[in-house]
């Protein structure tokens, strides 16, 4: 079963093609890498597969939804997590989860049950009520993946998650994004690591609006005949 | 030296590109004495009236000539009785009417007091309250002129020894009130704000790592924001002098040296509040709660400082505005000289150089 | 005598230890690299480095001269790239830098041999106003801006962070240009694969100084066996992992999974491999790869 599905997606700002006729799809449980220079127009299609911008011609169905005529549906089927906005440094751990998960309505008892487990998952429980300030960066990028999921969601967009955490967290967290990813939740991620790159299921790299490459990294890396994604990287955005 | 220069340069170019900002500047105090100038004037013309001459001698007539040509009344009708007043209220929109008692002239001479008789419409509390002191401002003339004719005093009962001059004494109050504004927000509000954004974007950490002297980041920032205000100062004067006939009694070059010695405790007022402020936020809070308006309500521009409990009365000591107005009402409306406002202009200058002290040793530190 | 000698630095600000017992040597003419996540103390370092922030205690020797005392010294004979943009968005290329070179008492023409080459991709946007250029040419600029007086050691704070790949390659292209005209270089960095870009690196977590050397050092001096094996529900063999009784480190690695075994391969590697057929895994070959800095980032924190 297909999570997203786009068809002919494009979306142009004036004389400007951001995002010119991209096609592709990802599998329900996929962990899909989303990669691309600045300016490539990979935000301009995440924003378009939320929700937030309605595109110019071709759709994507998100979850089963169309973003051109369903995108309240779809709001309620995604998760979001980035590193510039996560979580509320000045309230709690427990109220920040309580925000996020009143805001995607679910029931009181039910939320604070799934608080409860997410952060026994995480081994937080005993942070439930410290400020989210006091706590290190690591831990709450996973505070905010597990807030990003909190509303058991089909799809959730994870953009550039990791950057600037320790190896020891940054390999946690993916481990976190294995296990969302075990229990049937697709994952679409941005990330300028190309290691990062290595560990998704499949990747997609975007340039100049078009989406020019796609498959699993070790298709990638024997179509260039190179070694790692980063060479993969450089050598097609050379080419 | 190259530097300041450059760093003066670098700080116009901000200016003159931040097109809003520029605008906004350079527009507020005109639009400000304007506001002040027409809307908040106290002044009624052309009040139709309605006069009820009981007595038609040759003294009530001399007085309805007197409250018809003084422009602020328009004698509109001559009732015959009083309830015609009550139409001519109805009708004719009158503001007012006057009831001259019979033998208006007879008791004037012989009881030295007459009586006159005043219906208001009182649906405008305001214009009533101002047509009243007209009134008596008028009937208070009116008498003058008869005593000094006559050989004897007479009165007329409602005369209150009001001074004749309601919406120049607005002009008086709020010509120093905006230009003791603009200069705060100028000089001190946007020098603080484009310092801290300095502070906020990291650019303040570039300069501080150049091999360049603090003291020229500070004055470059600070000197062309006080221009800015020199230019806005000096609109605000020339507006109220041509538009609103405010005089300017004093010496224009007093005038001109206590607004750049203002400008600079203003400016140092400034340089404290960015030394202390790290965000654009910060700076706008600190100017707003700790300067402007303290200044607003502790300055005497727009709430009299005696009619103020002893506390506030103090507290208004401290920020300069309250001698900065003192003493620019001292020039334009006194005309006094630079003897008689030395005090309030020493009390500035010692205010600029403890506070650019203050913000110095804080700027240069490093921790 | 060292370029750069830091001597027991410590730093607190409140109850948080920023640096702690910090000791490093830089020599002239080497790209020398501070590799640490976010928080570790970076930019704290470099604060110092740069005559920002004074230490707590310790000594800091750039060229001979002291951070705290000869500070105005310094500042003429070293360039800086903070972490975020720091030029005046509203003020054209041109400007930018004329204004710097002012505030070295220096001009643009009398260094342009050192930028020439970066100067020369911006000259097409010289009056577009700084803010309105692209990501990549707006590091350049700033490069270029901190670069105008000729300083002879360079201090770099996370240049290439969120910047893609290409860029960042050009990026480190240009570095290597810089070193090669007699700059030192100083350039911190969370990414872990640019480290083996610099001639010498320290790792850096939570204010410590947790190992100094060359890249390639840091990597043949790896103590665990490394080991990738393809194979289908990663996560399912991860929730095994703990059943299986020798000691270990393994993380997914997309379709592979990678293990570290800490005890001799020819006792670890037929033992794993039993764990998984027991378990009734399909797997693909087991082969051994290099490590990278990551994994010996992380294992140098895990024994500290």
């Amino acid at each position: 079963m297909q999570s997203i599905v786009a068809k002919d997606l494009t979306k142009q700002f004036g004389t400007f093609t951001a995002v010119n006729h991209i096609n592709f799809e990802v599998e329900k449980g996929e962990i899909f890498g989303f990669l691309g220079a600045n300016g490539a127009g990979k935000t301009t299609a995440i924003k378009m597969m939320s929700g937030l911008l309605l595109p110019t011609s071709g759709d994507a169905l998100i979850g089963g939804y169309s973003i051109r005529t369903e995108s309240k549906q779809i709001k309620k089927h995604i998760g979001y997590m980035s590193q510039r906005f996560s979580l509320y440094n000045d309230l709690t751990v427990f109220e920040n989860m309580q925000l996020f998960g009143t805001v995607y309505g679910i029931p009181p008892k039910e939320l604070k049950q799934r608080i409860n487990n997410s952060l026994e998952e995480l081994m937080l429980l005993d942070k439930k009520n410290s400020l989210v300030a006091s706590i290190p960066l690591g831990w709450k990028q996973k505070l905010a993946f597990a807030t990003a999921i909190l509303h058991r969601p089909e799809i959730v967009f994870l953009d550039e998650p990791t950057s600037g955490v320790d190896p020891i967290v940054r390999r946690e967290f993916w481990k976190l994004i294995y296990q969302a990813a075990a229990q049937g939740i697709t994952i679409f991620v941005t990330t300028h690591y190309m290691d990062e790159a290595e560990y998704c299921h499949r990747i997609s790299i975007m340039s100049d609006g078009c989406l020019k490459l796609i498959g699993t990294p070790d298709e990638l890396k024997q179509q260039m005949g190179v070694n790692s994604i980063e060479e993969v990287f450089v050598k097609f955005v050379n080419r | 030296m190259k530097e300041l220069r450059m760093i003066l340069y670098k700080e116009l170019i901000h200016i003159v590109r931040d097109k809003i900002t520029l605008f906004l500047v350079l527009a507020i105090p005109i639009m400000l004495v304007l506001l002040f100038g027409f809307t908040i004037s106290t002044e009624i013309r052309n009040a139709k009236v309605a006069v009820l001459d009981q007595s038609k001698d040759s003294q009530s007539v001399a007085l309805i000539d007197k409250i018809s040509s003084s422009g602020y009344f328009q004698v509109v009708a001559y009732p015959e009785t009083e309830s015609e007043i009550d139409r001519d209220f109805k009708e004719m929109d009158i503001k007012l009417a006057i009831i001259i008692p019979s033998e208006f002239e007879h008791s004037l001479e012989k009881e030295k007091i007459a009586t006159l008789q005043i219906i208001n419409d009182v649906s405008d509390l305001n214009v009533a309250s101002v047509l009243n002191n007209y009134l008596q401002a008028i009937t208070h003339d009116f008498i003058t002129e008869y005593n000094h004719k006559g050989s004897e005093s007479g009165t007329v009962e409602m005369v209150t020894n009001m001074r004749y001059n309601p919406e120049m004494n607005s002009v008086y109050m709020f010509v120093p009130g905006i230009i003791t504004l603009i200069m705060i927000i100028v000089t001190a509000l946007m020098s603080s704000i484009t310092l801290a954004r300095e502070k906020e974007t990291g650019t303040m950490n570039m300069l501080l790592i150049t091999p360049v002297k603090k003291v020229y980041v500070i004055i470059g920032k600070v000197i062309p924001y006080m221009c800015l205000s020199l230019i806005s100062t000096a609109m605000i004067i020339l507006i109220s002098v041509f538009v609103f006939k405010m005089p300017v009694n004093g010496s224009i070059w007093l005038l001109l040296l206590l607004c750049i010695i203002f400008m600079f405790t203003a400016a140092s007022f400034g340089m404290m509040i960015s030394a202390i402020s790290k965000t654009q936020i910060d700076a706008m809070m600190v100017t707003m709660m700790g300067l402007f308006l303290p200044t607003v309500l502790l300055s005497g521009f727009l709430f009299p400082l005696d009619n103020m409990p002893m506390f506030f009365q103090v507290l208004a000591d401290v920020f300069p505005a309250k001698w900065f107005i003192i003493a620019i009402k001292d020039v334009m409306i006194k005309g006094s000289g630079f003897f008689d406002i030395w005090k309030y202009l020493g009390i500035l200058i010692l205010m600029a150089i403890v506070l650019i002290t203050i913000s110095l040793t804080n700027v240069d530190k490093r921790k | 005598m060292p370029e750069i000698d830091i001597q027991h630095i410590n730093k607190r600000f409140g109850k948080i230890e920023a640096l702690h017992d910090i000791n490093i040597m830089v020599e002239q003419g080497e790209v020398f690299g501070l590799v640490g996540p976010d928080g570790a103390g970076k930019s704290t370092l470099f604060n110092i480095l740069t005559t920002l922030l004074l230490p707590d205690s310790g000594q800091v020797d750039i060229m001979g001269m002291d951070v705290v005392k000869d500070y105005l010294q310094i500042r003429q004979s070293i360039g800086y790239l903070p972490g975020v943009f720091s030029l005046y968005p509203d003020l054209s290329v041109q400007e930018n830098l004329a204004f710097f070179a002012t505030m070295y008492k220096s001009s643009v023409l009398d260094n342009m041999s050192l930028i020439k080459p970066i100067w020369k991709q911006l000259l097409p946007f010289k009056d577009r106003p700084a803010g309105k250029l692209s990501g990549g040419m707006k590091q350049k600029l700033a490069l270029c801006c901190a670069l105008i007086h000729k300083p002879k050691i360079l201090f770099l704070d996370e240049p290439t962070t969120g910047v893609d790949p290409v860029s960042r390659k050009e990026f480190w292209d240009i570095l290597k240009d810089i070193q090669h005209k007699n700059v030192t270089v100083v350039v911190s960095t969370p990414y872990m694969d640019e480290a083996t870009r610099c001639d010498r690196i320290a790792l850096i977590q939570n204010g410590n100084i947790i190992k100094i050397d060359t890249p390639n050092n840091i990597i043949s001096n790896f103590r665990g066996h490394l080991y990738t094996v393809k194979m289908d529900d990663i996560f399912g063999l991860m929730q095994l992992m703990n059943q299986f009784e020798l000691t270990c480190n393994y993380y997914p690695y997309g379709e592979h999974f990678h293990i570290a075994f800490y005890d001799e391969v020819e006792k670890a590697l037929p033992a794993f491999e039993r764990f998984l057929q027991d378990h009734g895994r399909q797997y693909g070959e087991i082969k051994p790869i290099t490590p990278n800095i990551e994994d010996c980032f992380i294992e140098l924190m895990q024994m500290s």
